[in-house]
């Protein structure tokens, strides 16, 4: 399956026919209705902004304090005072908080030149030359990376993870992603051209993902199965979360069906920010009905009537081809109010995110989807409980909503025997460049990693050979090649200090020095903190600084700092960055010049 | 419901946290973005605490107790790093603390020493436009305490956090200053800044003059 090139993009512009604006005007959650018909707070003391923007009810507008300034950032180049005056008012927002909000997003700060160009530092993109094209652009364009030309022409920026990491390394020039060989070159000369998709393929005859939704899973659950019925079968199916935490998604559906509140949320996380990862960004782009039917299914199991996808803004495309599927599913029936005349109605919202990695975690993508900075809130309280507008509200990842609608037409019996022996279900994994054949593949679970890297993505293309993979994202433990035989499954990766966690697999050839490795890493994880708790703040940045400097690393202090962010971090960010840290230790101690 | 702290048993009310029932035992907790007078926050992570069958410490602020918890106040893990955390701090700083601050304070009870990351520091920068509050940005430690007493004592949504990571501060209104802000020059921010990040104009002058 191939999309043809572009034909939903233009460069710098608006996408033709498309009205991203059109669904504001249809059917709202009654919990804007209501919250909107409040009006001013009266001199209430506020706990918090979520619940001051639950009970102002943003001013009776529609549009979030985050969506209007990065409309200011596509249209005028930046985010003015007035601009963000604008933004406070319309949301209901403090202006110093919107100031807040213009300080925290990477497409916010970043200066935007009329040519902006940005450049891909993710993992798949490092692991072809080690970011040696960022030095050749930046030489090319005279411009460091995060500077605009004196006259305004042109800016570069970094940019973590375009999803075009089966053909790295990559660039964005406008809303035109070039990826592969000859991508430089391109960009230098202003002649950049569309990326080639990648393969998408499944080991199974009858793929649970890789095929395009139809509907007749929601079909089948809103003829023949109660919500009851249909959270039962998930639950027994045991769906696990394929963001990368792993939590059964049957379980979240039942604390927000069983939570209180007179309106509930499906919120879709599409902000897949693993670098190295384009599994969402496949099946937002290549089966977007799979994920419609997906969230309509969970939107009956608990009783939620709108649901939201937040798609990250690397991703241009995706949020296009989920905004068409939308419209095509009105028309057809399959969304809107009393589905196939059951009386159970589900709409469905497309919010664009602004470029930060935290905002994966899901307090933080709920803070950012009502417009506010992407940083972590502590739990309890869950968003099951209380999540948008402090209404019950579930999380899912994109991956995982696509399974609901196996489930619900075929029952979790069926879903257990596609893994026969391991966690139900497939997965699907992606490979990087360095692969002969990468792409996207639906495996099942258990089989060995192996078996992934040399039988179905071929091994290392130059004749080059695996010196180890980072397998689930930027989180993941990095596993050595002579541990290959391992199974790709939750408890077998774990016990070799990696993760399945989102299924991206990064292979570095024997070319990669590994502290440079470590330094990519923490360079990542420092950039990308919310800065909201002090260990991930502070620690992910005195991480980098040591291995960034001359000399032996002192093992100790190193491993002392780790254990800090694991124990004291606030959210998987900084509880989790050490683990790649910790392999490098464990198997590259002297390239990693730990002593 | 009754949990026990270091041993003690105690009575505390449903959904209370695990931190206001060892300050109901009389036990000490580090803290430095909790104020009881706002929402519990999260962010500083030093009051760590062991929880009888959790793997790890937890932050005390934001563990709901359960009936019978064992919550243990001088675990040695907890400790340790709670004093970790609290190194990190102080080396973010250009200068230590100053000693009537909260920090100060914290840090000296936890027992840390000479911070041993000798990195990056917050570059000094004051802003001393108001007539009774000023800004000394290089001490923000982001506890978010000026901001919530903003908004959740006073109600008058002049502060936010600013910037992302290592990087993140706080500031008023459109960055202009109190004076440009929704403020209402009421102080609750100077009054539970730990670090003297914010601060009154008066004992500002005072320790310029001091220093000179």
């Amino acid at each position: 399956m191939s999309q043809s090139r572009d034909t939903h993009l233009v460069p710098g512009g608006r996408v033709p026919g498309s009205d991203p604006g059109a669904w504001l005007r249809g059917p709202r959650p009654r919990a804007w209705r209501r919250l909107f018909d409040v009006g001013k707070v009266e001199g209430t003391v506020s706990r918090n902004l979520i619940e001051l923007l639950t009970r102002k009810g943003a001013n009776g507008g529609t549009r979030t304090a985050l969506a209007m300034l990065r409309e200011a950032v596509d249209e005028r180049g930046g985010v003015t005072d007035d601009d963000r005056r604008v933004a406070a008012q319309v949301s209901g927002l403090p202006e110093a908080a919107v100031y807040g909000v213009s300080t925290f997003y990477d497409d916010l700060t970043q200066p935007r030149g009329r040519r902006h160009v940005r450049v891909c530092t993710g993992t798949a993109c490092w692991a072809v030359d080690f970011d040696a094209q960022v030095r050749e652009l930046e030489e090319g364009l005279g411009l460091r990376m995060g500077e605009r030309s004196e006259d305004g022409e042109l800016s570069l920026a970094e940019t973590v993870c375009l999803g075009f990491c089966h053909s790295s390394p990559s660039f964005r020039d406008g809303d035109v992603v070039d990826a592969g060989p000859g991508a430089l070159q391109r960009i230098l000369s202003g002649t950049a051209a569309a990326a080639p998709e990648p393969e998408w393929r499944s080991v199974l005859d009858d793929p649970v993902l890789i095929r395009p939704g139809d509907y007749t899973g929601l079909r089948r659950a809103l003829a023949e199965l109660t919500a009851e019925q249909l959270r039962e079968e998930v639950k027994a199916a045991n769906l696990r979360g394929r963001g990368g935490a792993g939590f059964p998604a049957g379980l979240k559906w039942e604390f927000a069906h069983k939570a209180a509140g007179d309106e509930k949320f499906i919120v879709v996380n599409g902000d897949e920010g693993d670098p190295g990862s384009y599994i969402d960004k496949q099946l937002m782009e290549w089966s977007p009905e799979l994920l419609l039917e997906g969230m309509a299914l969970a939107g009956y199991a608990v009783g939620a009537a709108h649901g939201f996808v937040y798609v990250r803004s690397e991703y241009p495309r995706s949020k296009h081809a989920l905004e068409h599927a939308v419209a095509r599913a009105y028309e057809s029936g399959d969304l809107g109010d009393d589905i196939y005349g059951s009386g159970f109605s589900f709409h469905v919202h497309v919010e664009e995110g602004a470029g930060s990695y935290v905002v994966g975690e899901e307090t933080a993508l709920l803070n950012s989807l009502q417009g506010m900075r992407g940083t972590v809130s502590a739990r309890p309280p869950f968003p099951a409980e209380k999540g948008y507008h402090a209404l019950p509200t579930v999380v899912n990842n994109v991956e995982t909503l696509c399974n609901a609608p196996f489930i619900a037409l075929h029952g979790a019996e069926a879903y257990a025997a596609l893994s026969p022996g391991a966690t139900p279900g497939t997965k699907l994994v992606c490979l990087n460049e360095r692969f002969q054949r990468p792409g996207v593949v639906e495996v099942r679970f258990g089989t060995p990693m192996r078996e992934i890297c040399e039988d179905l993505a071929g091994g290392l293309k130059d004749g080059r050979s695996i010196k180890a993979l980072q397998i689930g994202g930027p989180l993941g433990g990095i596993l050595p090649t002579w541990k290959l035989d391992t199974p790709f499954d939750f408890d077998e990766l774990a016990a070799e200090g990696c993760m399945v966690g989102h299924g991206g697999i990064v292979a570095f050839d024997d070319r990669t020095d590994m502290r440079r490795l470590a330094q990519h890493l923490l360079h990542f994880g420092a950039h990308e903190s919310c800065g909201k708790c002090f260990p991930c703040r502070i620690g992910l940045f005195r991480g980098l600084e040591m291995v960034e400097a001359e000399g032996p690393v002192d093992r100790a202090k190193l491993e002392e700092l780790l254990e800090t962010l694991e124990v004291a971090s606030l959210c998987a960010h900084g509880g989790g960055m050490p683990a790649p840290i910790r392999s490098l230790i464990a198997h590259f101690p002297d390239e990693l010049g730990v002593a | 419901m009754e949990v026990f702290v270091d041993g003690v048993r105690v009575e505390v009310e449903p959904g209370a946290t695990a931190l206001e029932a060892a300050r109901l035992a009389g036990k000490w907790v580090p803290t430095l973005c909790f104020d009881d007078r706002m929402a519990p926050f999260g962010a500083c992570r030093v009051c760590l605490v062991a929880i009888e069958g959790a793997a790890a410490p937890v932050a005390s602020c934001t563990t709901i107790c359960q009936e019978g918890m064992q919550i243990e106040t001088t675990d040695e893990r907890a400790q340790r790093i709670a004093r970790n955390v609290a190194e990190l701090v102080l080396s973010e700083l250009p200068e230590p603390p100053a000693g009537h601050t909260e920090l100060a304070e914290v840090v000296e009870r936890l027992g840390v020493g000479e911070p041993r990351w000798h990195g990056t520091v917050h570059e000094a920068k004051h802003d001393a436009r108001h007539p009774y509050l000023v800004f000394q940005h290089e001490l923000c430690i982001s506890c978010g305490r000026c901001v919530r007493a903003c908004d959740e004592i006073q109600g008058a949504f002049a502060l936010t956090a600013t910037g992302r990571g290592f990087h993140s501060n706080v500031t008023a209104g459109l960055d202009s200053g109190f004076q440009e802000s929704t403020c209402v020059s009421c102080g609750a921010c100077a009054d539970t800044c730990p670090t003297d990040a914010i601060t009154e104009r008066f004992l500002f002058e005072l320790a310029e003059q001091g220093s000179e």
